[in-house]
């Protein structure tokens, strides 16, 4: 939980909706604390690079959180398949959108779960 | 007895099929509380239900478990755009019972996210009970985000909308005695 530091710049709404979910079950998280590399150049240098969403420390718990729809999210799962590859010791979960709508609608959220289902695709930041 | 889909007509337009059976979760309970009533034995242990889902399976569960049993029920505010404004969660109804040096077995209908559950299990510890093990009926893994090991489990459950047996949508459905798939119309409609 990050209630002793500035709250982050989340990239997409559904990302601070779901740090407040956490926060409100005192789950401690960070917000993109650590990026994987998942390719290099032929000198060594990071091409492609991967930077889950958040970090659970009591659950050494990497949650990646994607409100794209399915068929616009392949670039995305090709990295996440990489990164398992690549890193196996690593624990990550991918949040479908979905599985971020459901969540909403479990918890009463019906405003932001609509607003989720008319997202064709984010702009930036996954 | 009502045990099937054709006996809730007011209901049953809303459910698409029915996924666990009536007879099914009866067996499941059945199997559940005599498993419990060998593993506590002479402990005399103490159910604790987090209302208002599990009221059902906390009330079949008793009645299949054939060795001295107490019982009590805590209730939490779950998020939702109102509680979000307080900040964290909190205890809209404690436990009547001491846990201190107590067997206790936190009873659930179902496990999710696991954040709920999570925090409940950290609060009731914090009491120091003689052991604290978890029963959930429904198990939903595809959401998980706390992992938390279940001593007695009933069915996983796909990650569709269900209702029945204590599950709702919005408050209704929990009397059903199975659990069915919501349609999509009464998801959308409500």
């Amino acid at each position: 939980m990050s209630e002793d530091k500035q709250r982050p710049q989340f990239a997409q709404p559904a990302e601070e909706i779901f740090a407040r979910i956490l926060d409100y079950y005192g789950i401690a998280w960070q917000y993109e604390p650590r990026s994987f590399a998942l390719e290099w150049d032929e000198q060594g240098n990071i091409i492609e690079a991967f930077r889950p969403d958040f970090y659970l420390a009591e659950q050494d718990l990497y949650v990646e959180l994607t409100t794209l729809r399915p068929q616009l999210s392949t670039k995305k799962n090709r990295k996440l398949r990489r990164l398992r590859e690549l890193y196996p010791e690593i624990n990550i979960k991918l949040f479908k959108r979905k599985e971020m709508r459901d969540l909403m609608v479990k918890y009463g959220l019906l405003q932001e779960a609509a607003q989720l289902h008319g997202t064709a695709a984010q702009p930036n930041g996954e | 007895m009502r045990t099937t889909l054709t006996d809730y007509p007011e209901l049953a337009k809303d459910i698409k099929e029915v996924v666990i059976t009536t007879e099914e979760i009866q067996a499941r309970v059945a199997e559940i509380g005599a498993a419990i009533s060998a593993d506590y034995t002479d402990k005399n242990p103490l159910l604790v239900g987090v209302l208002k889902g599990v009221l059902f399976f906390m009330a079949d569960l008793l009645r299949e478990i054939y060795v001295p049993v107490a019982v009590d029920f805590i209730s939490i505010s779950s998020y939702s755009s109102e509680t979000r404004k307080q900040g964290i969660v909190h205890l809209a109804k404690d436990l009547e019972t001491p846990l201190a040096g107590r067997h206790v077995l936190f009873v659930e209908d179902v496990i999710d996210t696991g954040l709920t559950l999570n925090y409940l299990l950290r609060n009731l510890r914090a009491r120091q009970p003689a052991s604290l093990e978890v029963c959930v009926l429904f198990n939903k893994p595809a959401r998980r985000l706390i992992g938390i090991p279940l001593k007695y489990k009933g069915f996983d459950l796909p990650d569709r909308f269900v209702v029945g047996y204590g599950l709702d949508h919005r408050e209704k459905y929990r009397n059903l005695p199975f659990v069915g798939l919501l349609t999509a119309s009464a998801y959308k409609e409500q």
